[in-house]
């Protein structure tokens, strides 16, 4: 645990001294971006623990970006109040949702959250005269602190890493504690963890409008920071961008989510500014093949992360003699073990 | 608003088919391997860019749709080998999200060599329409309802009167048995992602003419596929194939008399109402696995 605390506060003293160090706008924005990302990951990593997947983190995080967004702008309320109102309503929309679905076997979750996305980012685009349709919504407030407005990166960089520093602690305390541990064990075994007294809808229920409330705290802050929504970065893509990057940093491991959200959001940024040099002619979301491929290779040889990928390394090296023998008796057994 | 009703439902049919087609490739992949494949509608998108890409080479219609699927085929066999064999003996969950990694690498890749821009494809046979009733059902669209009971009514013949059908259907009852008996499942994996690549490259060309074809026309295809699939029980062709109508359908009639717009919405609430009420019918299901 102190070697916990020692991390965090290394990490808060390294984060105080970035705007002193780098203080372009650039990179502010740039830091911006990974902290609310790596709230909505941390989130996932939560549900992780459990041995969730939720495609449907996007709709949470537009929902929260949405409602805050409403709250403030057409009802004047001030964003202090309408963040942790829209959080509250993503909550409540989680446990809707949670009640039918987290009764439903691990592969069919997915698939009801993937559905829950699909079905919220229809309603942003359609319901018009609320959200503004495709074209989103413009001028909204800012946020205000102590009497002073908000304007800068870098006003918004204490802002957000605050945010995420209070997300770490949360997740932190949380598996390192009582229910951390029961949704290890429900991560091991359901029926075990039922087994032993814990209650398992119950706690599954909790971490997965837990980590919707996540996705929906970085999507009020997205909303405020940068004052226009759109539709289209809460769509499919941004949940699989979302659960990219929760399992380069190994889905169950919280240090691993901050890493996750920083290295796949750097990722972009030079897959963005370098692959227009070679496909020039090309525009739009090429840059998803890359984002496949990066998730297909990291499912397949780091499936518990890159964090801790070393150790998955050095089993991989090990594996080579088999897998030049293929057909062995090794495949064989893993074969039979797949199909059991 | 009666009147539209016959139009409604042969659109319905017309896109339903496809769909079909789709979830008849989920359908195979489900029962071979356990793999939810939501690469499957990149599929339908290869087949068809392939073949518009083949038809502005100027070659003709049907070598074009010959070799456009025999390539989708080989994509869906290179799908295998390259992502899923590898991680043979995964997760479940673990194998599906290689499957949309997968799909996401198609549609990158699709969008870096065709460009964004809709390709248009020309119909199969030009001409008049059929008026049914005060509906109107083009050649194009006959085409694809016929096509695709073409494509069912063959994979049921070599499903059941076939030898290699045979050993499909054994590995998907009972792998351990089948191994016993000298069939592999990893082959019979293969094999299922070849054939189903396949139909959907078959789906993708015969709807292009009618919606055009672009890179990112796999993303929808597939998971309105998927839902028919889950609609007809996911182990279950014929049933999947009446889910791909149903679908179809459903998105016409929401589009034609509701709102233009929400159909994906009522589509995948109809998902979400189809999961929860099979909760218990699906687990059994999946434990009895059947081509």
């Amino acid at each position: 645990m102190n070697r916990e605390f020692a991390g965090l506060a290394l990490l808060a003293a390294a984060l105080a001294a970035v705007p002193a160090l780098a203080p372009s706008a650039y990179v502010m924005a740039l830091f911006n971006l990974i902290g609310i990302y790596a709230i909505v990951t941390l989130g996932l990593v939560l549900l992780g623990t459990s041995g969730q997947v939720s495609l449907g983190q996007a709709a949470f995080y537009g929902l929260g970006a949405y409602a805050s967004a409403l709250l403030a702008r057409n009802l004047g309320w001030s964003p202090w109040l309408s963040m942790p109102s829209a959080v509250a309503l993503v909550a409540v929309v989680a446990y809707g949702v949670g009640l039918p679905a987290l009764r439903l076997a691990d592969v069919f979750f997915v698939l009801a959250t993937l559905g829950v996305g699909i079905i919220v980012n229809v309603l942003m685009v359609q319901l018009d005269p609320l959200t503004g349709g495709a074209s989103g919504l413009r001028d909204i407030p800012g946020l205000v602190v102590a009497g002073r407005r908000l304007t800068t990166d870098r006003d918004y960089y204490y802002v957000v890493w605050g945010a995420v520093l209070a997300a770490l602690l949360l997740a932190r305390n949380l598996s390192g504690h009582r229910a951390g541990r029961a949704l290890r064990a429900i991560l091991g075994s359901e029926v075990g963890a039922a087994a032993l007294g814990i209650d398992v809808e119950r706690y599954k229920m909790r971490v997965f409008v837990l980590s919707a409330a996540y996705a929906g705290a970085a999507g009020a802050l997205y909303a405020h920071y940068i004052r226009f929504i759109s539709p289209s970065p809460f769509a499919l893509y941004a949940s699989l961008f979302f659960l990219i990057m929760a399992v380069v940093g190994g889905l169950t491991n919280v240090w691993g989510g901050l890493f996750g959200a920083a290295a796949v959001t750097l990722l972009d940024q030079v897959v963005r500014a370098e692959m227009p040099r070679i496909f020039p002619r090309v525009g739009g979301e090429y840059q998803t093949a890359i984002y496949g491929i990066v998730l297909v290779l990291i499912m397949i040889f780091f499936p518990s992360g890159i964090v801790r990928g070393g150790l998955d390394l050095r089993r991989l090296v090990a594996r080579v003699p088999h897998a030049a023998g293929s057909g062995g008796p090794a495949d064989a057994e893993s074969a039979g073990g797949a199909r059991a | 608003m009666l009147a539209l009703l016959p139009q409604l439902l042969l659109t319905g049919l017309t896109i339903g088919s496809i769909y079909a087609l789709v979830a008849i490739g989920f359908v195979i992949i489900y029962n071979i391997t356990g793999i939810l494949n939501f690469a499957q509608g990149e599929f339908a998108m290869a087949g068809a860019m392939i073949c518009a890409a083949l038809l502005g080479a100027h070659v003709p219609l049907v070598p074009a749709a010959a070799v456009a699927v025999a390539g989708t085929c080989l994509l869906g066999a290179l799908m295998e080998r390259l992502s899923i064999e590898p991680a043979f003996g995964s997760q479940p969950l673990t194998l599906i999200i290689i499957t949309f990694g997968v799909s996401m690498a198609f549609r990158g890749i699709a969008l870096m060599l065709w460009g964004a821009d809709p390709y248009s494809l020309p119909e199969f046979t030009p001409g008049d329409p059929l008026t049914v009733l005060t509906g109107v059902l083009g050649r194009q669209a006959m085409w694809a309802i016929g096509l695709s009971i073409v494509v069912v009514g063959a994979l049921f013949a070599f499903f059941a009167r076939t030898l290699p059908g045979a050993a499909v259907r054994a590995c998907a009852d009972n792998a351990l048995a089948s191994r016993l008996v000298g069939i592999s499942p990893r082959r019979m994996a293969l094999f299922a992602f070849t054939v189903a690549a396949g139909v959907g490259a078959v789906g993708g060309i015969v709807i292009a003419p009618i919606t055009g074809a672009t890179y990112d026309m796999g993303l929808g295809l597939g998971l309105k596929g998927f839902v028919a699939a889950v609609i007809g029980g996911l182990t279950n062709a014929p049933a999947a194939v009446l889910g791909g109508y149903v679908v179809g359908m459903i998105e016409s009639l929401v589009t034609g008399y509701l709102a233009p717009g929400y159909g994906s919405a009522i589509t995948f609430a109809l998902l979400l109402l189809v999961l929860s009420l099979q909760r218990e019918g699906l687990l059994q299901t999946a434990r009895r696995r059947q081509v």
